[in-house]
Protein backbone atom coordinates (compact mmCIF):
# COMPACT_ATOMS: atom_id res chain seq x y z
CA UNK A 1 0.00 0.00 0.00
CA UNK A 2 1.63 3.55 -0.89
CA UNK A 3 3.26 5.64 1.17
CA UNK A 4 4.15 9.25 0.83
CA UNK A 5 7.23 10.94 -0.25
CA UNK A 6 8.34 11.75 3.13
CA UNK A 7 8.56 8.11 3.91
CA UNK A 8 11.92 7.92 1.97
CA UNK A 9 13.27 11.45 3.35
CA UNK A 10 16.44 9.73 4.20
CA UNK A 11 16.82 7.55 1.01
CA UNK A 12 16.14 11.29 -1.00
CA UNK A 13 18.94 12.85 1.31
CA UNK A 14 21.56 10.39 0.68
CA UNK A 15 21.48 11.19 -2.93
CA UNK A 16 20.67 14.85 -3.38
CA UNK A 17 22.69 15.49 0.25
CA UNK A 18 19.98 17.93 1.34
CA UNK A 19 16.43 17.01 2.53
CA UNK A 20 13.98 17.56 -0.03
CA UNK A 21 10.70 16.93 0.67
CA UNK A 22 9.99 20.06 1.69
CA UNK A 23 10.82 21.34 -1.70
CA UNK A 24 8.86 20.98 -4.58
CA UNK A 25 8.53 19.12 -7.97
CA UNK A 26 6.58 20.37 -10.86
CA UNK A 27 4.75 17.51 -13.34
CA UNK A 28 5.60 16.49 -16.07
CA UNK A 29 2.04 15.71 -17.25
CA UNK A 30 -0.34 17.71 -15.23
CA UNK A 31 1.71 20.87 -14.57
CA UNK A 32 1.08 20.82 -10.86
CA UNK A 33 3.12 21.66 -8.24
CA UNK A 34 3.38 19.56 -5.04
CA UNK A 35 5.65 19.03 -1.96
CA UNK A 36 8.06 16.14 -3.22
CA UNK A 37 7.16 14.66 0.69
CA UNK A 38 3.62 14.81 -0.35
CA UNK A 39 4.02 12.84 -3.89
CA UNK A 40 2.49 9.04 -3.32
CA UNK A 41 5.62 6.57 -2.81
CA UNK A 42 5.01 2.86 -3.94
CA UNK A 43 7.81 0.20 -2.59
CA UNK A 44 9.13 -2.71 -4.21
CA UNK A 45 12.41 -4.02 -5.36
CA UNK A 46 13.26 -0.14 -5.19
CA UNK A 47 10.73 3.37 -5.06
CA UNK A 48 8.40 4.51 -7.39
CA UNK A 49 7.22 8.55 -6.55
CA UNK A 50 3.97 9.50 -8.08
CA UNK A 51 2.18 13.11 -8.63
CA UNK A 52 -0.23 13.29 -6.10
CA UNK A 53 -2.50 14.71 -8.46
CA UNK A 54 -2.51 12.72 -11.81
CA UNK A 55 -0.21 9.73 -10.54
CA UNK A 56 1.94 10.40 -13.00
CA UNK A 57 5.89 8.93 -12.73
CA UNK A 58 8.39 11.51 -10.56
CA UNK A 59 10.85 9.42 -10.13
CA UNK A 60 12.04 5.54 -9.95
CA UNK A 61 14.73 4.67 -7.42
CA UNK A 62 16.47 1.09 -7.97
CA UNK A 63 18.44 0.22 -4.97
CA UNK A 64 21.37 -1.93 -6.17
CA UNK A 65 24.00 -3.07 -3.85
CA UNK A 66 26.19 0.32 -2.25
CA UNK A 67 24.24 2.43 -4.83
CA UNK A 68 21.23 3.98 -5.98
CA UNK A 69 19.88 3.87 -10.08
CA UNK A 70 17.85 7.27 -10.00
CA UNK A 71 15.74 8.84 -12.69
CA UNK A 72 13.13 11.66 -12.57
CA UNK A 73 10.77 13.32 -14.28
CA UNK A 74 9.10 16.68 -14.32
CA UNK A 75 10.87 19.89 -12.92
CA UNK A 76 12.14 19.59 -9.20
CA UNK A 77 13.14 22.35 -7.28
CA UNK A 78 16.01 21.84 -5.02
CA UNK A 79 18.57 23.63 -3.18
CA UNK A 80 21.45 23.18 -3.28
CA UNK A 81 23.56 22.29 -0.40
CA UNK A 82 24.76 24.80 1.77
CA UNK B 1 34.16 16.92 -0.90
CA UNK B 2 33.66 19.14 1.93
CA UNK B 3 30.08 19.38 1.44
CA UNK B 4 29.51 15.35 1.10
CA UNK B 5 31.55 15.10 4.08
CA UNK B 6 29.23 17.29 6.22
CA UNK B 7 26.06 15.81 5.02
CA UNK B 8 27.51 11.81 5.81
CA UNK B 9 28.31 13.60 8.95
CA UNK B 10 24.43 14.24 9.78
CA UNK B 11 22.94 11.62 7.85
CA UNK B 12 25.36 8.71 9.22
CA UNK B 13 24.28 6.02 10.80
CA UNK B 14 24.64 6.29 14.85
CA UNK B 15 24.26 3.78 17.20
CA UNK B 16 21.61 4.32 19.69
CA UNK B 17 21.34 2.86 23.27
CA UNK B 18 18.03 2.04 24.94
CA UNK B 19 17.50 3.65 28.30
CA UNK B 20 14.19 2.45 28.63
CA UNK B 21 11.16 0.69 27.43
CA UNK B 22 7.90 1.88 28.65
CA UNK B 23 4.94 -0.01 27.11
CA UNK B 24 1.98 3.03 26.03
CA UNK B 25 -0.67 0.17 25.03
CA UNK B 26 -0.96 -4.00 24.73
CA UNK B 27 1.02 -3.94 21.65
CA UNK B 28 3.01 -0.66 21.42
CA UNK B 29 5.95 0.82 23.91
CA UNK B 30 8.17 3.76 23.76
CA UNK B 31 11.82 3.40 23.35
CA UNK B 32 14.00 6.17 25.42
CA UNK B 33 17.20 6.30 23.59
CA UNK B 34 20.78 7.99 24.22
CA UNK B 35 21.88 8.83 21.21
CA UNK B 36 25.80 10.08 20.81
CA UNK B 37 26.26 12.98 18.99
CA UNK B 38 22.26 13.86 18.16
CA UNK B 39 21.96 16.70 16.09
CA UNK B 40 18.60 17.33 17.46
CA UNK B 41 14.91 17.25 15.57
CA UNK B 42 11.90 19.31 14.82
CA UNK B 43 8.54 18.21 15.48
CA UNK B 44 6.94 16.01 13.09
CA UNK B 45 10.56 13.87 11.54
CA UNK B 46 11.33 10.85 11.58
CA UNK B 47 14.11 8.67 12.35
CA UNK B 48 15.73 5.10 10.05
CA UNK B 49 16.34 2.21 12.11
CA UNK B 50 18.61 -0.45 10.51
CA UNK B 51 18.40 -3.85 12.24
CA UNK B 52 21.18 -6.30 11.36
CA UNK B 53 21.41 -9.49 11.69
CA UNK B 54 24.15 -12.34 12.76
CA UNK B 55 24.21 -13.30 9.47
CA UNK B 56 24.26 -9.77 8.11
CA UNK B 57 21.36 -9.51 6.86
CA UNK B 58 20.08 -6.12 7.32
CA UNK B 59 16.54 -4.70 7.79
CA UNK B 60 15.23 -1.09 7.85
CA UNK B 61 12.44 0.93 8.85
CA UNK B 62 11.34 4.45 9.48
CA UNK B 63 9.65 5.37 13.17
CA UNK B 64 8.37 8.97 13.87
CA UNK B 65 10.05 10.27 17.23
CA UNK B 66 7.41 10.76 20.03
CA UNK B 67 9.67 13.85 21.83
CA UNK B 68 9.68 16.99 21.46
CA UNK B 69 13.07 19.05 20.33
CA UNK B 70 13.18 20.71 23.75
CA UNK B 71 13.59 17.44 25.41
CA UNK B 72 17.36 16.18 25.74
CA UNK B 73 16.22 11.83 25.45
CA UNK B 74 14.92 11.08 21.95
CA UNK B 75 11.56 8.87 22.54
CA UNK B 76 10.08 6.64 19.31
CA UNK B 77 6.71 5.09 19.98
CA UNK B 78 6.96 1.47 18.47
CA UNK B 79 3.53 -0.20 17.33
CA UNK B 80 4.02 -3.85 16.68
CA UNK B 81 2.96 -4.81 13.17
CA UNK B 82 2.30 -8.50 12.97
CA UNK B 83 4.85 -10.44 11.07
CA UNK B 84 6.98 -7.10 10.61
CA UNK B 85 10.75 -7.99 10.80
CA UNK B 86 12.04 -4.68 13.06
CA UNK B 87 9.14 -3.82 14.84
CA UNK B 88 8.08 -7.04 16.99
CA UNK B 89 12.46 -7.34 18.00
CA UNK B 90 11.52 -3.53 19.05
CA UNK B 91 8.43 -4.00 21.32
CA UNK B 92 9.42 -7.37 22.58
CA UNK B 93 13.05 -8.48 22.82
CA UNK B 94 14.78 -5.19 22.72
CA UNK B 95 15.93 -4.15 26.52
CA UNK B 96 17.24 -1.22 28.11
CA UNK B 97 21.56 -1.56 27.10
CA UNK B 98 20.40 -3.07 23.46
CA UNK B 99 21.91 -0.78 20.75
CA UNK B 100 20.98 -0.75 17.36
CA UNK B 101 21.98 1.94 14.54
CA UNK B 102 19.58 4.82 13.76
CA UNK B 103 20.43 8.05 11.47
CA UNK B 104 17.61 11.07 11.16
CA UNK B 105 16.63 12.90 11.64
CA UNK B 106 15.04 12.64 8.39
CA UNK B 107 11.82 14.99 6.82
CA UNK B 108 11.42 18.61 6.27
CA UNK B 109 7.86 18.26 4.66
CA UNK B 110 5.74 17.07 7.89
CA UNK B 111 7.10 19.67 10.07
CA UNK B 112 5.76 21.97 12.44
CA UNK B 113 7.31 25.26 13.21
CA UNK B 114 6.54 26.31 16.76
CA UNK B 115 7.30 29.89 16.24
CA UNK B 116 4.10 29.69 14.24
CA UNK B 117 0.85 30.98 15.12
CA UNK B 118 -1.51 29.66 12.62
CA UNK B 119 -4.20 27.33 13.73
CA UNK B 120 -3.23 23.66 14.03
CA UNK B 121 -5.60 20.54 13.21
CA UNK B 122 -4.36 16.86 14.41
CA UNK B 123 -6.02 14.19 12.75
CA UNK B 124 -4.19 10.34 13.95
CA UNK B 125 -5.39 7.23 13.22
CA UNK B 126 -4.25 5.30 16.14
CA UNK B 127 -0.08 5.10 16.18
CA UNK B 128 -0.25 8.28 13.59
CA UNK B 129 -0.68 9.58 16.98
CA UNK B 130 2.89 9.37 17.67
CA UNK B 131 4.58 12.65 15.27
CA UNK B 132 1.56 14.24 16.07
CA UNK B 133 2.26 13.83 19.52
CA UNK B 134 5.81 15.42 19.41
CA UNK B 135 4.13 18.84 17.78
CA UNK B 136 1.81 19.01 20.91
CA UNK B 137 4.08 18.24 23.55
CA UNK B 138 6.55 21.04 21.64
CA UNK B 139 3.02 23.37 21.79
CA UNK B 140 3.00 22.99 25.10
CA UNK B 141 6.83 23.17 26.36
CA UNK B 142 7.51 26.11 24.51
CA UNK B 143 4.00 28.07 25.51
CA UNK B 144 2.35 27.90 22.06
CA UNK B 145 -0.48 30.29 21.73
CA UNK B 146 -1.76 28.53 18.59
CA UNK B 147 -5.19 27.33 18.62
CA UNK B 148 -5.10 23.19 18.38
CA UNK B 149 -7.68 20.36 17.85
CA UNK B 150 -6.59 17.09 18.26
CA UNK B 151 -9.03 14.09 16.60
CA UNK B 152 -7.63 10.77 17.39
CA UNK B 153 -9.10 7.25 16.14
CA UNK B 154 -8.74 4.47 18.17
CA UNK B 155 -9.76 1.01 17.64
CA UNK B 156 -10.41 0.67 21.69
CA UNK B 157 -9.71 2.54 24.64
CA UNK B 158 -6.39 0.67 25.40
CA UNK B 159 -5.49 1.16 22.21
CA UNK B 160 -5.30 4.95 22.74
CA UNK B 161 -1.46 5.68 23.19
CA UNK B 162 -0.32 8.50 25.64
CA UNK B 163 -3.77 8.38 27.29
CA UNK B 164 -2.86 10.09 30.79
CA UNK B 165 -0.79 12.75 29.28
CA UNK B 166 -3.69 13.57 26.35
CA UNK B 167 -6.09 13.52 29.36
CA UNK B 168 -3.81 15.99 31.41
CA UNK B 169 -3.41 17.81 27.96
CA UNK B 170 -6.91 18.06 27.59
CA UNK B 171 -7.65 19.55 31.30
CA UNK B 172 -4.45 22.00 31.50
CA UNK B 173 -4.11 23.12 28.44
CA UNK B 174 -6.37 26.48 27.11
CA UNK B 175 -5.44 26.42 23.65
CA UNK B 176 -5.69 22.23 22.72
CA UNK B 177 -9.23 20.61 22.14
CA UNK B 178 -8.76 16.68 22.19
CA UNK B 179 -11.87 14.58 20.40
CA UNK B 180 -11.60 10.56 20.89
CA UNK B 181 -13.26 8.20 19.03
CA UNK B 182 -13.22 4.75 19.31
CA UNK B 183 -13.99 2.06 16.40
CA UNK B 184 -14.06 -1.39 17.51
CA UNK B 185 -15.02 -1.20 21.00
CA UNK B 186 -18.27 -0.33 22.62
CA UNK B 187 -17.03 2.22 24.84
CA UNK B 188 -17.77 2.96 28.26
CA UNK B 189 -20.86 3.99 29.93
CA UNK B 190 -19.13 7.54 31.04
CA UNK B 191 -17.80 7.73 27.37
CA UNK B 192 -18.00 11.21 25.96
CA UNK B 193 -16.28 10.67 22.88
CA UNK B 194 -17.39 9.35 19.42
CA UNK B 195 -17.78 5.61 18.61
CA UNK B 196 -17.61 5.19 15.06
CA UNK B 197 -15.23 5.81 11.99
CA UNK B 198 -14.11 9.25 11.25
CA UNK B 199 -16.23 11.25 9.08
CA UNK B 200 -17.70 14.41 7.31
CA UNK B 201 -19.80 15.24 10.33
CA UNK B 202 -17.24 14.57 13.32
CA UNK B 203 -14.28 16.53 11.25
CA UNK B 204 -16.99 19.12 10.67
CA UNK B 205 -17.63 18.88 14.35
CA UNK B 206 -13.78 19.49 15.63
CA UNK B 207 -12.85 22.62 13.45
CA UNK B 208 -11.73 24.76 13.31
CA UNK B 209 -13.29 25.09 9.65
CA UNK B 210 -11.65 26.36 6.26
CA UNK B 211 -12.08 29.72 6.84
CA UNK B 212 -9.45 29.66 10.02
CA UNK B 213 -6.44 28.62 7.71
CA UNK B 214 -5.55 25.96 9.60
CA UNK B 215 -2.50 23.94 9.21
CA UNK B 216 -3.53 20.24 9.13
CA UNK B 217 -1.37 17.50 9.74
CA UNK B 218 -3.16 13.82 9.10
CA UNK B 219 -1.21 10.58 10.23
CA UNK B 220 -2.41 6.65 9.79
CA UNK B 221 -2.60 3.66 8.23
CA UNK B 222 -2.84 4.16 4.53
CA UNK B 223 -6.71 3.88 4.11
CA UNK B 224 -7.13 6.21 7.12
CA UNK B 225 -5.27 8.70 5.68
CA UNK B 226 -6.77 8.22 2.57
CA UNK B 227 -10.41 8.68 3.78
CA UNK B 228 -9.67 11.86 6.50
CA UNK B 229 -7.58 13.64 3.77
CA UNK B 230 -10.08 12.97 0.93
CA UNK B 231 -12.77 14.55 3.49
CA UNK B 232 -10.96 17.18 4.85
CA UNK B 233 -10.53 18.49 1.20
CA UNK B 234 -14.61 17.82 0.20
CA UNK B 235 -15.06 20.15 3.64
CA UNK B 236 -13.51 22.88 1.56
CA UNK B 237 -9.53 22.73 3.56
CA UNK B 238 -6.98 23.94 1.10
CA UNK B 239 -5.26 20.64 -0.24
CA UNK B 240 -1.47 22.14 0.19
CA UNK B 241 -2.38 23.04 3.58
CA UNK B 242 -3.34 19.19 4.79
CA UNK B 243 -0.11 17.68 5.35
CA UNK B 244 -0.29 13.57 5.07
CA UNK B 245 1.80 10.73 6.60
CA UNK B 246 0.63 7.05 5.40
CA UNK B 247 2.06 4.29 7.29
CA UNK B 248 1.45 2.38 4.85
CA UNK B 249 -1.17 -0.75 5.25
Amino acid sequence: MHKDGNAIAGVLEEIFTVEVTAETRTCQSCGQENAIGAHRLFTGAGYVLRCPNCSDVAATIATVPGDYRVTLFGAWSVQPPQ
Amino acid sequence: MERLAGTEARLSWRVATITESKPESPHAKTLVLDVPGWPGQRAGQHVDIRLTAEDGYQSERSYSIASAPETPALELTIDRVEDGEVSPYLTEEARPGDQFELRGPVGGYFVWEATSDQPLLLVAGGSGLVPLMAILRQHELVGSGAGTRLLLSARTLEDVLYRQELEALRDRAEAVTVHLTLTRDTPPPEWSGWARRVDRAMLEAVGPGPDARPRVYVCGPTPFVEEAAGLLVEIGYDPRSVHTERFGG
